[in-house]
This record gives C-alpha cells, structure tokens and sequence, in this order.
C-alpha cells in the first residue's frame, strides 16, 4: 500500500510543469479625476463583485485616533436624501451587500449584487450615493461613537487582541502603525462630526481612489458604472506618503499580566514594504517557518512535536511603509517558558540556517501546485487583484509568480531572511498569568 | 455492477429569476452513486476553475457522544491526520501539501467532516488517502498524549479564554435537559482529561465505515471518474452493522429558564433560546421554512428589524442577532444573541428583544418586508455558487443530518412560499415563554492580580 501510494504521488508530481496556468488579463484605465480602474470580466455567475479603495487609512488620523476607523463606520449611515435605514432597505430589497472597513494603510467600501440590470441598478444608485453624498447625521454618528467606544472596551476582554496592541505599540513608538485602527478610548470619546466630514472631503477623492470591479458585466458596462459612481468625485489631493519606518527599535520583552489559562505569545518587528524585492525570498521561506500550516516548522516543534499550542505561525504582512514579521502561539500558563524556548530556536535556527533543499522543494511543489486555487472564485479574484493593484505591482504579477518562487534557492532564502529579520531587533510581546517569559 | 446514478436538476427555479443565466455556464445537476458497501457519493461538477473540493462526513458527531467521553468526536477528528496503517503520523498532510492541496477537518454536532482542496487532477490523491484512513487507522499512544494537549489547548483558546464562547456553553447546558446537544462539542475539560486511546478506538470502530460516510466531490471532476475513482479506492472496504442509534429526544420544557454566568470581562451579554423543531424532526414542514424566513425578518440584512430598531432606533443594543439552523438533526433552539448599549442593561435589551417578537404574533410581516427577506435568499443561493467548498458542504451537511441532499433543491422555492401568516403562527406556536431559556453574562472586574476566576 505505501509504495503504491508514492509511485502515484510520483506520476503525479510530473505534472506540475506542463500545466498551463490560466491566469486572468487585469484591464485598467484611469478616470479624469485621477481614479485608477481595473477590471476583469468573469463568466459563469451573473455576480459583480466591487473594492473602492480609499488611501485613507488609520496612518492618516494624526491625533485624532480612530478618524479613519469612524468615518468608514459613517459611510452608508446616511445619504443624499436616504437614511441609514432606507440605504440598508434598499440594498436588502435586491440582496446586494455592501460594507466599509479600515485598515491602517487603506480605508475600503466593498460591494456584491447581482449583476441583471434591474438588480444591479437599484444597488448601484445606493453605492453611487453613499460614495459622493454621505450626510453625516448627527444621531447617527453619536450612536457609532458609542459603539465604537463598546469596541474599544471589548478589546481588553481578549489577551490575543491585548497582546497585538501592545505588540505594535512597541514595534512602531512615534510612528502611526503604532495605534489601534480603531483608535483609543479617549481619542474617540474627543471625535467630532465635522472632523469627520474634513476628513472624508480630503481623501476619499479621485486621486486617492482604486476601483477594482470582478464579475459578469461587460467592459463598456463597468465604465459606466464606474462614471457613474466615482466620476464625479473631486479629483483632490493625492495623499501625502506615510512617514517611513524607522529603523527598527531594539527589541524589547513586554509581560502583561491577565487573568487567562493561556498566555498569548507574539513575536514581531517591521520588515516589508510593498513590491519589496526580498518579497518572493521572504515569502516562500516564511511558508516553510510559519505559513504553511502542518507542514510548517513552528508547527511542527509547538504542536506537533510537543502539544504546546492549537495554533502556531508566522507571516509577513507588507504594506505601504514597513509592514510586520509576525510570529504567535497562546499555551496553557505554565508551558510559557517552554514555547518561548521552543519558538525562539526555532526562529533563530532558521534565520541562521535557511531552509534545507527538501523543504524548499516541498514549499515549491505546495505553493506551484496550488496556484489554480489562489484564483477559483470571484471573491480570492477580487481580493488578490485589490492586492496586486494597491501594491504597485505588474498587472502581470500572477503570470511570473510561479515562475519567481521556482526560482529561488535556499541559500537566497536564508540571505535574505538575514539581511531582513533580526532576533535582537524583535520584540516579544506575552499577556497572561505568567510573568517570566523565560522561567 | 455499478448501479446507476442519479442525476437531479437542482435550483430551476432561481435561475427563471435571473434573466441572464444560462444553464450550460452554471451546472446544478448532484450526480449520485451508492457503492456497494454503502458509501454514498455526491458530485457536482463546476468548471469555473481548474480546481475541486473533495470531502468526507461521516454521520457522527458530538450529539453521538454520552456522558464521560463528551468530545471523543473531535478528538478522534485530530488524530486521523496522526498515522495510519500505511502513513507516518503527519504524512497524509505533507502528502497533500506536496500536491498543492489545501486541508483541514471540522466537527460538529452532528458530523465529522474531512476535507481537501486541490487542483482537480489531484483528485486521486485525496480519495487514495481518505479510503486509508477510514479503514486503517494507527492510534499510538505517544501521539495520542501529544495531541490531546493541543484539543485542550483548543479548548482554552476557544472557551475558557472566551467569555462569550464560555457562556454558550453553560447556556446550552442549561437550555437541553435530555437532548445531546446540551454537551459542548469540544467536551468538557474533565472529560477530555480523563479521555483514554481506548475511547478512541472504539468510537473509530464504531462510526468509520463507507456505510456510514458520504463522499462529496464539487468542482472541475468528470462524475463517471470520480465514481470509479471512489469504487477503486473505497470499493473493497466493508461495511459494518449499526445499531440503531438512541433518539435522546429533548424532553418538553414546563417553563422559562433563567441563569446568571459570571465571566471575567467588560461587556455584558444576553443569550436567548426558545426550543423549536428542524427539517428533520418537524411534524409541518412549512413551520420550520417560517421560522427560517422569521430569523430572517429580525436578523438578516442590516434593515432587519432587530439592527433598525434596537441598534438604531431604541439604541438599547450595540449588537443583536437571531439566528436558527434548521438543518440540525435534532431539536435545537431558536437563538437570540446580544450586547446593551453603553447604559443600557441587560434587562431592557432582553424586554426590547421580548417585544420584537410580541410584534410578531400580533401583527403580520408586510408584504414589502417579506419581499426583502426572499430577495436576500435568492441572491445568497447565487453568492455561494462562487465557492466549492460552501457547495459540498451543504450536500454534506444535508445528507449526514439525515435530512438529504435532495432537500436542498427545494430551499428556495419553500422560503418564497412563505406567507405573513404563517410567520405569525410560528411565532405563536414557538417563541413562548415556557420553552425559553435565558441567560445574563455578568462581567466581573478584569484584575489580574487576582488570577483566573474560571468555573472549572
């Protein structure tokens, strides 16, 4: 049975180079007012799915913590003439959902209808609306302040949400990526409409706008729809570029205590930018430490080999400035010292050795051979043409990414992790009962 | 030898809605075969992308489970990836991982289900490895002690570090008197400790046979090549005999229950549950599609009634949800879930909550509401033909719940058949008093000095 099973891996395995990978044409055009378009039709379901990505993120708050965070929340609360119920009730009437969220880098409205033309009109109008006419109503942004600021609350009842706030409290000191995106207690209590609404007129603009549209609709429907929604936006300002990383701050080890069974471990300091040329490198040998599930060495070492964590990992999260190598685990109190131990040489281990020839090949075999599954829906096509675009990426990115992780050797792995990822610049954040991360 | 398959045309009736539609794009045909050694196995064919989804339910699940080995389930689910006869602990997944495939495994109440995504030529690959698994597995020892540390760590990840996770659990222990569900399907802590491989062994003896499994393939397959991929690999394995399976059935509930759980946090929470029946217990079949479609009056869609009028209109609640599974194999509950708006206390989110449904015995959903509802059902049941995975499942689901895959071709056509009177009627039949369960989450001060406050 066993030698059956790999003679049929073997044949199998063969396969991976001669097949074609079908990969999709990303079109783009550009809008008067400086918003950048890209589209790709799809076939087979009368669905479109829409990004409108704002460079408006929590880097962009200032003092004022949580602006960003709040005036997404704002977005579809009221508009033109419609209210918050009547925009909900209108887009529940066709099914069509829509929704708004920040990130630190971005702030995103995300659309699904069906794309029939009856459907997709009344939905469409809503968007349209929302995107050039929010109203700000005072009750409502009284209500979603205070519900914001439940939020808030609700943050320090989670020892993993605890231990991510204090980990890029650390990594970042004076830099914005420092701050919750939802913003703090205080700093929200202080938020007023007004700045709300400067806000929203100084970025949510043309120039600061990628539209990214995914779905059953032609090319000379989505520039109309497109017009429709976005064309009239003022061109405005392009956002000025955040602040570089420093870099990065010594490490440091932060305990904070909680009274949780397990202790929430995380590692972290800022590494990538966008389209960073050690990408690929960092990215295929991060699938091999922490990104690859149970083929993955900290699982491994953690979980398999010692039962010490239901989940282990590790990954790079590249945004516009320096964004976070990240590694976590939680464990029960008193197997702290252990997975500290365990985690750390296994991270050391790896940044001074690289991977070995064998789980390069594995990560190679994996990450090839699963391509087709990075594009098999409309939704993962959206997200990653959204991750392509806002990146500054080639539109012909997907075409050269197997390509580009075949390419590369253990050895440009384990240089590039040490050029990038250094143990003594990391910090180590730990919350729960336990107050000797190293007993 | 083969018997024939079935073919059936599922969902006629949404895509007459949709102008544009058209049928050679979008197959809906559930290809089904029955091997000779009872396996049952569902395809769907769906060539939108290179790629498929293969799984395997077996009809066992923490609802199987009795008092002592509550969560054997689930542990038994983490150690099919730990070695069999053939493969070393941790092969079967570098197998997959080899092949590009993604991976993974879920138990619920009612079922354990294994699954692998992967580009479609790999199909072989994953049929090969699961036909192992389900007839020769290796529990060891020296795994088995590993892995029961990371379910406990699971469990402390997911519940005892959860305030609200931990409150769901007392609270269906406390809503369920004789019916299984009262269990958590991780298990209890002492349960789980005192767990022996033994306990394992029979479970897996017991419930891992092709008579008592359901193969679910969806995605770019050929059904004629996965049937005679699913008779080469599973063909040879024999079935076993089952003893019928003891109803437990949930006795009548005689009046309102109501429990205070006091939990390390900031937030307060309320959990509301009244016992109603499912698709597979139901006596009227159309009651539980007005129960699904109520659910859906208060809770679906940001316009629904609870998020306009408490969220936004009253502002008593800062979160608040309805929700019903009616595919549960036994009776379950109809759930209310919330959180008080700054100054508001649990009693009035509970009281407004109370009045929503009050609303709805008293006066009929208008016909505009009604309307919204379906809407969102017809443009859901398209959404989720964008993923395979959610495909398989609901065949998996359905079929292991014993309620049928077949059912799922008459969702849509039994939610739009739904009158405001019976939505009233359910209410009145359903949501009362005497068969609600209610419990407040009272957040104690989070003081880490004095160390964890946990029940057990």
């Amino acid at each position: 049975m066993h030698s059956k099973l790999t003679v049929l891996i073997a044949f199998l395995l063969t396969l991976f180079t001669l097949q074609s990978q079908a990969v999709p044409t990303i079109q783009h055009w550009q809008l008067a007012n400086g918003a950048a378009v890209y589209f790709v039709p799809t076939e087979g379901l009368p669905l479109l799915d829409v990004q409108l990505v704002f460079d408006a993120g929590s880097a962009r708050d200032g003092e004022k913590l949580g602006l960003a965070a709040l005036t997404s929340v704002l977005i579809d609360q009221g508009a033109g003439s419609l209210d918050a119920q009547q925009i909900a009730e209108q887009l529940d009437s066709v099914g069509a959902r829509m929704g708004a969220s920040s990130s630190r880098d971005y702030t995103s409205v995300s659309f699904r209808s069906l794309s029939d033309q009856q459907t997709l009109k009344t939905a469409w109008d809503v968007l349209t609306k929302v995107v050039n006419t929010p109203s700000f109503p005072v009750v409502d942004f009284s209500r979603e302040k205070q519900r914001t600021l439940l939020s808030i609350k609700q943050r320090e009842e989670s020892p993993g949400t605890l231990a991510q706030l204090a980990l890029y409290r650390q990594m970042y000191g004076p830099h914005p990526y420092a701050n919750p995106i939802q913003g703090q207690y205080d700093s929200v209590e202080k938020l007023s409409v007004d700045e709300l609404k400067a806000f929203h007129k100084k970025y949510y603009v043309g120039s600061n706008l990628t539209v990214v549209l995914v779905g059953g609709v032609s090319r000379q429907q989505a520039e109309l729809l497109v017009d429709q929604a976005v064309g009239r936006l003022a061109a405005g300002e392009k956002a000025a570029p955040i602040a570089t990383v420093d870099t990065p701050l010594n490490g440091a080890v932060i305990h904070q205590p909680y009274p949780s069974q397990q202790t929430h471990v995380l590692y972290g300091m800022p590494v990538l930018k966008h389209n960073d040329e050690d990408y690929f490198a960092l990215y295929v040998g991060n699938h091999i430490l922490g990104g690859s599930g149970f083929s993955s060495r900290i699982v491994k070492e953690i979980r398999e080999e010692r039962g010490l964590a239901y989940s282990a990992y590790s990954y790079f999260s590249p945004m516009l400035q320096k964004g976070p190598f990240m590694m976590g685990l939680q464990t029960k109190n008193e197997s702290l010292g252990e997975a500290v131990k365990a985690s750390q040489q296994v991270l050391t281990q790896f940044i001074n050795e690289g991977p070995s020839e064998e789980e390069l090949i594995a990560a190679k075999k994996n990450i090839s051979g699963g391509f087709a599954l990075k594009l098999d829906s409309n939704k993962k096509l959206l997200a990653n043409v959204v991750g392509i675009v806002v990146s500054g990426a080639p539109l012909d990115y997907l075409n050269t990414y197997v390509q580009k992780v075949n390419a590369l050797t253990a050895k440009q792995i384990q240089q590039a992790f040490q050029r990038r990822v250094s143990i003594k610049n990391m910090t180590l954040v730990t919350v729960g009962e336990n107050k000797d991360a190293n007993n | 030898m083969k018997k024939l398959s079935v073919t059936v045309f599922l969902l006629n009736s949404l895509y007459s809605l949709t102008a544009f539609a058209s049928p050679e794009l979008m197959p809906n045909m559930v290809h089904e075969k029955v091997l000779k050694n009872g396996l049952k196995i569902l395809v769907k064919e769906d060539r939108r992308a290179p790629v498929m989804v293969s799984q395997v339910w077996y009809k066992v699940g923490a609802s199987y489970e009795y008092d002592g080995i509550t969560g054997v389930s689930h542990v038994l689910e983490h150690m099919m990836f730990q070695g069999t006869k053939n493969l070393e602990p941790g092969e079967f997944s570098k197998i997959i991982a080899a092949n590009g495939g993604q991976e993974n495994a879920f138990t619920g109440a009612d079922y354990t289900a294994y699954f692998q995504t992967m580009e479609a030529s790999r199909l072989e690959v994953s049929l090969r490895l699961e036909a192992e698994r389900m007839q020769h597995l290796n529990l060891q020892q020296k795994e088995y002690e590993k892995e029961l540390q990371v379910v406990m760590e699971e469990r402390r990840l997911r519940t005892e570090d959860k305030p609200q996770g931990q409150t769901y659990e007392y609270f269906k222990a406390m809503a369920y008197t004789s019916s299984s569900y009262r269990n958590p399907i991780i298990g209890w802590m002492q349960d789980l400790k005192d767990m022996q491989l033994a306990d394992l062994a029979q479970w897996y003896q017991r419930w891992y046979a092709p008579n008592n499994a359901t193969l679910v393939v969806v995605g770019d397959v050929d059904a004629a090549l996965v049937f005679s991929l699913a008779e080469k690999h599973f063909g040879a394995i024999p079935a076993v005999s089952f003893a019928p399976i003891k109803k437990r059935v949930e006795v009548p509930q005689l009046g309102v229950r109501r429990g205070i759980i006091k939990q390390t946090a900031r937030l307060p929470y309320v959990l509301m549950g009244y016992k109603v029946p499912v698709l597979n217990t139901a006596d009227k079949e159309t009651d539980v599609y007005a129960l699904e479609v109520l659910s859906g009056i208060l809770s679906s869609g940001n316009s629904a009634r609870l998020n306009s009028r408490l969220v936004r209109g009253q502002q008593v609640a800062t979160s608040v949800s309805a929700g019903y599974d009616l595919n549960a194999r036994l009776d379950s509950l109809f759930l209310f879930d919330g959180v008080p708006a700054d100054g508001r206390s649990l009693q009035e989110l509970e009281k407004a909550i109370i009045t929503e449904i009050d609303n709805l015995k008293t006066t009929p959903v208008q016909q505009q509401e009604l309307e919204r509802i379906k809407a969102q059902v017809i443009a859901a049941a398209v959404y989720q033909k964008d993923s395979n995975f959610y495909q398989a499942m609901q065949l998996g689901m359905l079929e292991t719940v014993g309620i049928g895959w077949q059912k799922e071709a008459e969702y849509l056509d039994k939610v739009k058949a739904v009158t405001a009177e019976q939505i009233q009627a359910a209410a009145n039949s359903y949501l009362i008093e005497d068969h609600l369960t209610v419990v407040h989450m009272q957040p104690q001060p989070i003081d880490s000095e004095q160390g964890a406050s946990h029940a057990q």
